[in-house]
């Protein structure tokens, strides 16, 4: 017993310390131990899993606001599971909420994808994939900005620090009024910056080309071929002309260049997946309805 | 046995205890619902639901997996990115106390942009609508659902090569 104690090497005043912190223990600080101590955050790396769900949430409502649900259920159910199959395969399979796919009814070619998870994907976009694979991969790289965290990363420093300032340093479970308040309006602001990159300018050229190599790996590993991506974009290459400035074909980088990554990096995985019928069937049998 | 003697072998034994405590491995479930289940695959049959702050106890590790017991001693699997490591603060020997284990912590993980937040949002700006998002929430593929899907497809382990 000694010995132990020696090992410890305590001070006689730190462990008689340590018996009086241990005995003042009482349901008052147990209390108080729900308002937890911790440095003021600074960046968006630490921003939580349901902080960003309720950010997710909230974007999800604007693409939404901007954009009609083309509700055609067997489609939506069919894209969910292609969506679940590269989710489960991505560098962060399980967030807060999972993971959820939806249509839009526009002839834009676009993929939208919000923080926690919120995917959409337009049915122009479907209208140009020829079969599973194109599909697989272009959700794999909308799961990939979820999983980098690119629409978090959108959100302007200033704003994401004063933000952490109000949440303060001790966070109790409620907000008071003034607190809500003032949270709100940097939320919205928050929304603003990520809406502004998603929609309306487009993801930085460093994001896509992080999304297409995470999708590039995500639908390989899942086992779909890899190819589905390159196919996608040489679309894209062959039609800029006409959608130039609208939906995927805004980013930057172009089209071209995306490519050229791409292509490159499927190179380079081996074994390569190959393209399968039952998939490209039951693809067709999915696509047979829209319209 | 002297006085000094007797707490300070007491206080040796709290922190032998507290330091036990360290050693084992605690979990904390990160999201807002996790399938326990029961093999370390995706489409694997659920055990059980976990909740957000939610402890385990990690038991061993596989591919991204871990083995773990829950308090009810219950074991499964979870994916590692379900879950987050936390140090198990040691009682301060300051006057503020601090959590003694970061469930709490945890619970508040939506403690800034959350649903207080979000309803004055709403409140806010009544034409965007929500109903949607919910929806989208509500649509699901079951353990089972992505089995079939995979099999059939031949993907994952029911792959059908290159």
């Amino acid at each position: 017993m000694m010995a132990g104690l020696i090992l410890f090497s305590v001070s006689c005043a730190t462990l008689e310390k340590g018996l009086d912190a241990v005995s003042a223990v009482d349901s008052s600080d147990v209390e108080d131990a729900v308002k937890i101590t911790q440095a003021v955050r600074k960046s968006f790396a630490e921003i939580t899993e349901g902080e960003e769900y309720y950010i997710g949430r909230a974007v999800a409502a604007l693409v939404l606001s901007r954009y009609p649900v083309y509700n055609n259920t067997s489609l939506t159910t069919y894209i969910n599971k292609v969506g679940q199959a590269v989710a489960i395969h991505s560098d962060r399979p399980e967030i807060y909420a999972g993971y959820h796919f939806l249509v839009l009814d526009t002839d834009e070619v676009n993929a939208l994808s919000a923080p926690g998870g919120f995917i959409f994907i337009t049915k122009g976009l479907l209208k140009r994939c020829r079969n599973e694979e194109m599909l697989a991969n272009i959700l794999s790289h909308e799961v990939g900005h979820v999983a980098a965290k690119h629409g978090l990363q959108s959100i302007k420093k200033s704003r994401l620090v004063d933000a952490f300032k109000v949440m303060g340093e001790t966070a109790a479970r409620r907000y008071a009024p003034e607190e809500v308040a003032e949270l709100t309006n940097l939320f919205e602001q928050a929304l603003g910056d990520i809406v502004e990159k998603l929609i309306e300018r487009g993801y930085d050229r460093k994001y896509e080309y992080e999304a297409d190599k995470l999708g590039v790996k995500g639908a390989a590993t899942t086992g779909y071929d890899p190819s589905g991506m390159a196919a996608f974009l040489q679309t894209m290459v062959d039609d800029s002309a006409g959608q130039e400035g609208k939906g995927w074909f805004k980013t930057h980088p172009s089209a071209k260049d995306r490519l050229g990554k791409v292509t490159k990096q499927i190179s380079s995985i081996k074994p390569v997946p190959s393209e399968q019928n039952v998939r490209t069937g039951r693809f067709q049998q999915a696509m047979k309805s829209v319209k | 046995m002297s006085k000094t003697l007797r707490i300070r072998t007491l206080v040796f034994a709290i922190l032998t205890i507290l330091v036990t405590f360290l050693i084992a491995e605690n979990l904390f479930v990160k999201v807002q619902s996790a399938r326990l289940r029961k093999e370390p695959k995706f489409y694997a049959a659920t055990i059980v639901f976990l909740k957000a702050g939610e402890s385990v106890v990690k038991i061993s590790s596989q591919g991204g997996w871990y083995l773990v017991k829950t308090a009810g001693g219950i074991k499964g699997w979870l994916h590692s990115s379900a879950v987050q490591r936390k140090k198990v603060d040691l009682v301060t020997m300051d006057k503020s106390l601090k959590a003694k284990a970061s469930a709490e912590e945890v619970a508040l993980a939506s403690k800034g942009f959350n649903e207080q937040v979000e309803k004055e949002y709403k409140a806010r700006n009544k034409d965007i609508s929500f109903a949607w998002v919910d929806k989208m929430l509500a649509i699901k593929v079951t353990p089972e659902q992505l089995r079939k899907f995979l099999q059939e497809g031949k993907l994952a382990e029911f792959g059908g090569g290159p």
